[in-house]
Formats: structure tokens, C-alpha cells, sequence
């Protein structure tokens, strides 16, 4: 028995519940869908826990929002004759995996990982993880990205406008803030996060 | 991120929860773009009119072989590639077409043998033949637009992989139909320029993939 399957066996899903509750979601019923991903999360939320032990609560909230997106994304592709746990797996896999990546190359580019720039078409908001994968997230509307700023916890809204928007350094900023350049960094890092979600929710909602 | 964050995803998830039309399983997409290929091989074919020499290759079983696992390495490398586009699906399919083209590849090589022990180092003269590159890409262009098109529906969890095996097929089908048009069967001219086009090609899309296939292109959030 390869691995994979050990866990499969050991999860306390039902695989024909929930492979049902798939079949009704790829048919657009919205219970059925609420339901069943309702039901995977508490499962998602452990299973990347025990996974990534040295993760903080928030960084493993963003992996279960990171596969549910994507198991949204591609709900497509299950196979209602098959069952579902192992497609689920074969992306929670797989996303553990990229994060993973982007992480370690985030870590080795760390200079500036992340920018937010105004331009005449508005403000995008870019992350530039080690060179390799650039990807923008473009906000027509920067009463949107006001918003997401604003909807911020207190201390990642300051990083982010001192650093990205008046672009102090971290010395400066942190001399402002009173705090270190390490737990600058953190904030800045997930206020960006945060505002990349919140804005990729914005366009999934149009 | 909270958990209450978790809960508003989930809920603005399922609000738009649109019916989707199911992906149709691997082999009845290979079988589609199969069926769209053959029809553009066919063209191609009779626009540069088969060699001359045909009938008589059609009895080497060199060519035969070669020409069988050419054919057999794009089929199989297009299975591989959409069943690698399909969460849960076996990843052992992803290793079908090293088989094929194993085959291939031993043949051309064998070739290179023989002729290098019959005629020595002048067996193996290499002459220009750029030509090929631009063919295979071109006979191969349209099913690897396809392929291309019909990946991006899947699920791309291996982008790279998945592309270099979508380059794969549709090079080992532009392969397949050159040497049809084609005379040019001495060995290290096959392995030069008609393996070594559908190498490039192949590495080509493998490094194209990460813009071809990605989450981002479907999540919209990146990443």
C-alpha cells in the first residue's frame, strides 16, 4: 500500500458522500457545494497542520483558502466515476508542494519580494517570487484596493504604507513603527497576502 | 486569514457555483485530438505529396519500426499529457511514452551503428538539413495548438511536465508525417535533425509550460 492510500484510509470522510455532494456541485447546486467543502475543511485545515508543523494559524488558513480556490477552479475535472477523495488529495498534494516552492525561493530572493505600484491604469499589486514566477493582480478599481488596504489588521496596514506606498526602507519604517525589521517584514508579507486575496475574491465575485 | 475568512470563501464559492460541464476522460480526449491530428497529418501529406520512394521504404523494417514508434510516442505522449491535467489520476500513465520512445530511439541508434562499423567515420556524415525543424513544428503546429487549448481545461498540477509531454505528441506526430514527405532515412541525419527537432520542441513547451498552464490563469488570485 503506497502512502497515499494509507491516508485515504484513514480519513474520517465518506468517500461516496462526498463524491455525491461533487456530482450535485458540478451540476450548480450551491447547498450541495456549501456542504461539501464545509465538510472537507476542518479535514484540510488538520491534514496541512500536521503537514507544515512549523506553519502559524493564519499561513495554514491561506493553504486551505489556496486549495479550496483551487479545487474550485478545476471542479471540472473530477470524474464522478471515480472516487473523490484521491482527486481532492492529488491537489491538496500539489498545492502543499507549490507553496512549498514559493516559499524557498521566495527565502532566497528575499530583497523585495513584493511590490505595490500606482500607474495610470490603476494599482497592481506584483509578487516576484525569487524571479522565477511573476504574477500581477490588477486592480481597475483603487477604491478596491482603499478598501482591502483598509480592512487590514492595524499593524500589517501600517507596514504596508509605509513601505509600499511613502517606500521607506525597513530600517526607517521599523524606527517608525517601533518595531524590528524581522516582524516588519512578517507583516508586510502578510498584509500583501492578505490584500492579493482579498482583491483575487473581489474578481472571482465580477 | 481566519477561519472566518474560510467560512465567506466558502460561502461566495458555493453562491456562484455555475453548472460545469464535465472533462470527458483521458482516452475520449486523446481520441478527439487524435481525430483532429489525423485530419491535419492527411493534409499535409497531400499538399507535400508523399516521397516517391514510399512503396520501397515501406518494406525497410527500420522504417517501419521507426515510423510505428514515432506515431506511438505522440499517441502515448498525449494520453500521458491530459491524464496528467486530471487530479487523482494514475501518475504511472505519465511514464507510457518512454516505452515508444525507447524503441524509437534504439532503432535510430542501432542505425548509427551499423553504418558507422559498414562505412566508418564516413557513415555518420552529418549535412544540413534545418529544414526539419521548421516542418516538424509546422506539421505539429496546429494539433499543438490543440493540445495546448484542450490542457488548459485540466487541472495544472505538473505545467511543466504536462507541456513538454503535449510538445512530445505533437512533435512525435510532425516526425511521423515529415518522414512520410521526406526521403532522408540515413540514420544520424534521422537522429540529428528529426530527433533532435522533436527534442528542442519538446524542451521548448516544457519550458513554455509555466505560462501555458497555471493556477494563476485560473484562480485569478495567483500563485
Amino acid at each position: 500500500m503506497n502512502p497515499e492510500s494509507a491516508i485515504l484510509r484513514t480519513l474520517p470522510l465518506d468517500d461516496a458522500a462526498l463524491a455525491a455532494g461533487m456530482r450535485a456541485a458540478q451540476s450548480g447546486d450551491p447547498h450541495a457545494y456549501a456542504a461539501l467543502l464545509e465538510g472537507i475543511t476542518p479535514w484540510l485545515r488538520r491534514y496541512i497542520r500536521k503537514q507544515r508543523r512549523f506553519l502559524q494559524a493564519a499561513d495554514v488558513e491561506d493553504l486551505v483558502q489556496d486549495v479550496l480556490l483551487s479545487l474550485h477552479a478545476v471542479r471540472r475535472t473530477y470524474d464522478p466515476g471515480r472516487p473523490f477523495l484521491p482527486w481532492l488529495f492529488a491537489i491538496v498534494h500539489h498545492r502543499l508542494a507549490d507553496a512549498a516552492r514559493r516559499h524557498a525561493s521566495r527565502s532566497a530572493g528575499e530583497a523585495s519580494p513584493e511590490a505595490l505600484e500606482a500607474t495610470d491604469s490603476g494599482l497592481h499589486v506584483t509578487s516576484l517570487d525569487g524571479g522565477t514566477n511573476m504574477e500581477e493582480s490588477a486592480v481597475g478599481d483603487p477604491r478596491a484596493l482603499q478598501q482591502a488596504i483598509q480592512a487590514l489588521p492595524a499593524g500589517q496596514r501600517a507596514a504596508i504604507h509605509l513601505l509600499k506606498l511613502k517606500e521607506m526602507s525597513l530600517k526607517e519604517a521599523a524606527r517608525e513603527l517601533g518595531t524590528s525589521v524581522g516582524a516588519l517584514k512578517v507583516a508586510a508579507h502578510r498584509g500583501m497576502a492578505s490584500l492579493r486575496r482579498a482583491l483575487a475574491r473581489k474578481a472571482v465575485k465580477e | 486569514m481566519s477561519t472566518v475568512d474560510t467560512r465567506q470563501l466558502i460561502e461566495q464559492l458555493a453562491g456562484e457555483a455555475a453548472p460545469v460541464g464535465r472533462l470527458p476522460s483521458p482516452w475520449v480526449r486523446t481520441g478527439f485530438w487524435l481525430a483532429l491530428a489525423a485530419v491535419n497529418l492527411l493534409v499535409f501529406v497531400l499538399v507535400m505529396l508523399p516521397r516517391r520512394d514510399l512503396s520501397a521504404a515501406v518494406s525497410d523494417p527500420r522504417f517501419v519500426i521507426e515510423q510505428f514508434a514515432a506515431l506511438a510516442t505522440g499517441v502515448t505522449a498525449g494520453l500521458a499529457a491530459f491524464a496528467s491535467v486530471v487530479p487523482g489520476f494514475n501518475r504511472r500513465a505519465l511514464l507510457l511514452p518512454l516505452l515508444p520512445l525507447a524503441v524509437w530511439l534504439g532503432s535510430v541508434g542501432t542505425g548509427c551503428a551499423t553504418s558507422w562499423i559498414r562505412f566508418g567515420p564516413a557513415g555518420l556524415t552529418v549535412t544540413p538539413d534545418w529544414a526539419c525543424v521548421p516542418a516538424i513544428a509546422l506539421i505539429g503546429l496546429a494539433p499543438a495548438v490543440t493540445m495546448a487549448f484542450m490542457l488548459r481545461r485540466g487541472a495544472p498540477l505538473t505545467p511543466h511536465t504536462t507541456a513538454a509531454l503535449g510538445g512530445l505528441a505533437a512533435a512525435g506526430l510532425g516526425s511521423f508525417g515529415l518522414r512520410l514527405c521526406h526521403a532522408e532515412d540515413a540514420s544520424v541525419m534521422v537522429l540529428i535533425w528529426q530527433v533532435g527537432s522533436v527534442a528542442l520542441l519538446t524542451a521548448t513547451a516544457a519550458v513554455a509550460g509555466r505560462w501555458l498552464l497555471g493556477w494563476r490563469l485560473l484562480t485569478r488570485h495567483g500563485r
